[in-house]
């Protein structure tokens, strides 16, 4: 049963979790507005000083900041949309179909997640190299793709294998053809999980660090990720204004979440069979 | 409507049998109900005539037009699932309307926003509009023509089952266990409203049920399936006064028919003690068993139970008294009789008997059981099919 006391209980260890996480964001913003004679106070500043605002204007002024958010706007969206277009077909074929090697196929798509980054990051600068792939945005979502790819498609399969064939049966008889009914019915039928899958690779995209610091070689190709980790020097790092940088680049990310967010949510096939 | 053969039709899967060569004839118009226990390949004969399965041998013939080649969509079938298989995403009107949609279909309707405008306008043209209004309110779905599956009850998804079926005007309507999922009262509204929806609109209708009742109340015709085979094919009538063997005798009626061992010793049977004459009717019948035993099937409500020692009857003992409303269920075990009940959880040499009422017998008195043989068929001891003249239904 539940009393006030568990309950007050249960409130208290949410809100000690809670600012766990919060907490590093809250410094950021903090820090960001802090002046340079406090960031290394012996008593920190604990809240922000809105008359440090300017520190952000400068940011804009005197960074490159919003072509690197561009930048990494483009990585995300681009690495979101390739990602779910290519791992569909793949995840619906999984699910549905019979054939030799599948479960080989399966595994093979999970080991590549075994493999870090770092590792494939000389290969694939070779033959991004030759394949003309360089220092273009397009090799940064091909490769970013490469890794959300497999991930994705074993989410929907687990998805589409919770679609009862009925429903496909259904639509057959309807009149649909196997495309039909993989876009009509299966896409929009799993459409939480594909919204779940759009957060991991637009997030993976946003995020990405290690091929973005080697694929792109110019300055104005950069992403946000390997623009923030440009300030941190090795003599003197502009605390404030990385941190500066650090909001606005996850307020992006934070919306974007908010905005899918909504779309995943259980229950789509309630009502379509039996229950 | 059109007529439905199947000519030695087959399914295997891998090294076990489906279907084991099915011929059938199912007319024009006619509502045709496949019976049989789970597993007997009911369901696989429907989703055979429906495309969903490939047939393994034989052809599948639709108004003289062979099918079986055919996908799904090009047998102008409808089909209708036990587990209703509604799209969760589309509201009542888009379920309904969908086949129709589909009939005008265009690659660049997948097209996200285009193609949503395009099947909202073929949803919205008068004649879809009026089909899809017309055909729920046949089915008092008006009121929930913009709600979500997922809001509506179980008879109410089923109605809009069956409203994706009808909107099509099908040639043939396949069933598969359409009503299994709902309470025993809306079962029974439903059925009726099937049986309805058939002289209503007409069209050729295949029922799969494992439930008699549904089977019995429903359909023009019973095929009464097991493992594969179609062990009997007729009306229910036919079905049940007239059962091709034992297992076709036990599967309908309930409590099921009673099989007891008997002899014949010239004219009459002998059961135990008892000799029992045998009507004029059964005579050529019972002439035709090879040896001299016969198994004896007859219907609980065709005995009655009498006082001790009575003549003409089978003595036995009452072991359980089940009242059932209008009626009792007496089970009875013989004194001197074996029965051939195959069934788990029978007890050998236990019968059953229907009485009208209430009835204040208690267990473990002693009764006679009178019969009315004239309601009676025999049986072959040895194959177990109906002996006589008129046991040319059996597959």
């Amino acid at each position: 049963m539940k009393t006030p006391a568990s309950h007050a209980l249960r409130m208290a260890l949410i809100m000690v979790l809670l600012s766990v996480a919060l907490f590093p964001i809250y410094w950021m913003v903090v820090t960001s507005l802090t002046s340079s004679a406090n960031l290394f106070a012996d008593r920190p500043q604990m809240l922000p000083d809105p008359s440090q605002a300017f520190n952000y204007a400068e940011t804009f002024s005197k960074t490159g900041v919003l072509v690197w958010l561009k930048n990494s706007a483009i990585v995300a969206i681009g690495t979101m949309v390739l990602s779910i277009l290519l791992a569909i077909l793949p995840a619906y074929a999984l699910s549905r179909f019979r054939f030799h090697g599948k479960g080989v196929l399966g595994f093979i798509l999970f080991a590549t997640q075994m493999l870090p980054e770092a590792m494939l990051v000389v290969p694939l600068y070779a033959i991004f190299a030759k394949l003309l792939l360089l220092d273009t945005l397009g090799g940064l979502i091909l490769a970013n793709t490469a890794f959300t790819v497999p991930v994705i498609t074993w989410i929907l399969k687990g998805a589409i294998d919770g679609v009862p064939l009925e429903i496909e049966e259904a639509a057959r008889i309807d009149g649909c053809s196997r495309l039909d009914i993989v876009l009509g019915i299966v896409v929009p039928v799993v459409a939480p999980t594909l919204a779940a899958a759009a957060v991991i690779a637009f997030f993976h995209g946003w995020n990405e660090y290690v091929f973005a610091q080697t694929l792109i070689l110019s300055q104005e190709l950069r992403t946000a990720s390997v623009g923030l980790a440009s300030f941190v020097g090795e003599l003197s790092t502009p605390i404030h204004t990385v941190m500066a940088i650090g909001v606005m680049y996850t307020l992006p990310a934070v919306a974007f979440y908010l905005m899918v967010q909504r779309y995943v949510v259980a229950g789509m096939t309630a009502g379509s069979v039996k229950g | 409507m059109a007529s439905i053969t199947l000519n030695h039709v087959a399914k295997h899967f891998g090294p076990k049998v489906a279907i084991a060569d099915i011929d059938l004839k199912i007319e024009e118009g006619e509502f045709l109900v496949l019976l049989g226990p789970s597993g007997c390949g009911k369901s696989t004969l429907l989703r055979m005539l429906a495309g969903l399965e490939t047939v393994t041998s034989g052809e599948i013939h639709v108004g003289g037009k062979r099918v079986d080649q055919l996908p799904p969509s090009a047998r102008d079938m409808a089909f209708v699932f036990q587990s209703y298989a509604l799209y969760p995403h589309m509201t009542v009107r888009r379920n309904i309307a969908f086949p129709l949609i589909m009939r005008q279909f265009k690659w660049w309707f997948h097209i996200p926003v285009i193609g949503g405008l395009a099947k909202r306008r073929i949803e919205r043209s008068p004649e879809v509009a009026e089909l899809v209004e017309k055909t729920a309110k046949t089915l008092s779905l008006t009121e929930m023509l913009d709600r979500y599956p997922r809001t509506l009850s179980g008879g109410q998804r089923q109605r809009v089952a069956l409203g994706r079926a009808m909107v099509r005007k099908p040639e043939v309507f396949l069933m598969d266990e359409p009503l299994s999922n709902l309470d025993a009262k809306l079962r029974s509204a439903m059925r009726a409203e099937i049986t309805r929806l058939h002289g209503r609109v007409g069209g050729t209708f295949v029922y799969v049920t494992h439930d008699q009742v549904e089977a019995m109340t429903m359909g023009t015709r019973i095929a009464l399936m097991r493992d594969g085979v179609i062990q009997q094919f007729g009306t229910p009538r036919e079905i049940y006064t007239s059962p091709a063997n034992t297992y076709v005798a036990r599967f309908i009626g309930t409590p099921p028919m009673n099989l007891i061992e008997a002899h014949i010793e010239g004219d009459a049977l002998r059961i135990g003690e008892a000799l029992l004459p045998l009507p004029a009717r059964l005579l050529p019948a019972a002439r035709s068993v090879s040896g001299n035993t016969l198994l004896l099937g007859i219907r609980p409500g065709a005995l009655t139970i009498g006082a001790p020692g009575e003549a003409g009857g089978l003595s036995g003992t009452v072991s359980l008294v089940e009242h059932v409303g209008a009626e009792s269920v007496i089970a009875v075990g013989l004194a001197q009789a074996r029965t051939a009940h195959e069934e788990e959880g029978e007890v050998a040499g236990e019968i059953m008997v229907t009485a009208s009422g209430y009835s204040d017998l208690a267990r473990g008195k002693p009764v006679t059981v009178g019969l009315n043989l004239s309601e009676a068929v025999l049986f072959s001891a040895e194959n177990s099919r109906r002996l006589g003249d008129d046991a040319a239904h059996t597959a």
